[in-house]
């Protein structure tokens, strides 16, 4: 592209074509994060749900050292990402931020769950579904609108099921919100 | 005649304004980026660039990733509000 004026008309044209190519570019990467929290927290879950329901165990919650790993991965992983891009969009932007939002809403909640009777699986489910059905929406990628739908569901479920039980939906939840449009999204992005 | 007004002679070319519009669609960009959509050479942008910056539409930053070092580029607000008059005046001409 040199350094030249132009006519009314071809100014136009250019506005709209660098427009359209800035709008192609969001970052990939996305079903990483998915599959990794889908098969971290769905095993999490039902090994607490084995533990507490078919064991004498004492501490079914130490399943859940799992998660903090898988977290370090995480960030380092995203880390990554963000170095390699050339490019941030606005969408890519506030794509982190809803699943900061979620995060923050997470950890207050497994924070007070003594609070809760330890019925905090339901609320963890929710935020989980926030960030699930509208990262569906930023992406326009139907099979995580539907997974954030399949949370919220797995939480109305979780309200009215035991403290044991609720690991068990959680378990089925995560699999249907996260795991299989995590799979989907990778061929998306792989396509 | 309210319809015609001057367009911004920073914007009114072809490169920079290549340039502006794609930084009004994303949040940041990289120089490889920038050069990538225009088909700029480097030091033709690197010159537009610096125009621009000067005239406060964009801030450019300079950093390293790693050992590589990197420039990023973002629209400021002002750039923005220069943007919009120069759309604004372009929409002026042509209807």
């Amino acid at each position: 592209m040199s350094e030249q004026t132009l006519t009314n008309k071809e100014s136009l044209a250019l506005i709209t074509e660098m427009i359209g190519q800035a709008k192609r570019n969001y970052q990939k990467g996305g079903s990483f994060h998915f599959l990794l929290w889908g098969w971290v927290v769905m095993l999490a879950n039902l090994g607490h749900y084995y533990l507490e329901g078919f064991t004498d165990y004492a501490h079914p919650y130490l399943v859940w050292v799992i998660t903090f790993p898988a977290g370090i991965i995480s960030a380092l992983y995203g880390a990554r990402q963000s170095k390699r891009a050339t490019v941030v969009s606005h969408l890519d932007r506030l794509y982190g931020q809803v699943w900061i939002a979620a995060g923050v809403g997470i950890v207050i909640t497994l924070i007070f769950m003594r609070n809760l009777s330890f019925n905090h699986g339901a609320m963890i489910l929710l935020f989980a579904s926030m960030g699930t059905y509208l990262s569906g929406q930023m992406l326009r990628f139907k099979p995580l609108i539907l997974g954030g739908l399949a949370l919220a569901a797995a939480a109305v479920v979780c309200f009215n099921a035991s403290v044991t039980d609720q690991y068990l939906v959680s378990a089925i939840g995560i699999f249907l919100g996260y795991i299989i449009p995590g799979y989907l999204l990778k061929t998306k992005e792989n396509g | 005649m309210d319809d015609f007004k001057p367009l911004d002679p920073l914007l009114h070319s072809q490169l920079r304004l290549a340039v502006m519009s794609l930084l009004l669609s994303v949040e940041s960009a990289e120089f490889t980026f920038i050069k990538e959509k225009t088909r700029a050479t480097a030091g033709n942008l690197s010159v537009q660039l610096d125009k621009l910056s000067s005239a406060g539409y964009i801030q450019v930053e300079k950093a390293f990733k790693g050992k590589k070092p990197v420039t990023t580029c973002q629209i400021t607000k002002w750039g923005v509000e220069a943007f919009e008059t120069y759309v604004n005046a372009l929409k002026g001409y042509i209807e």
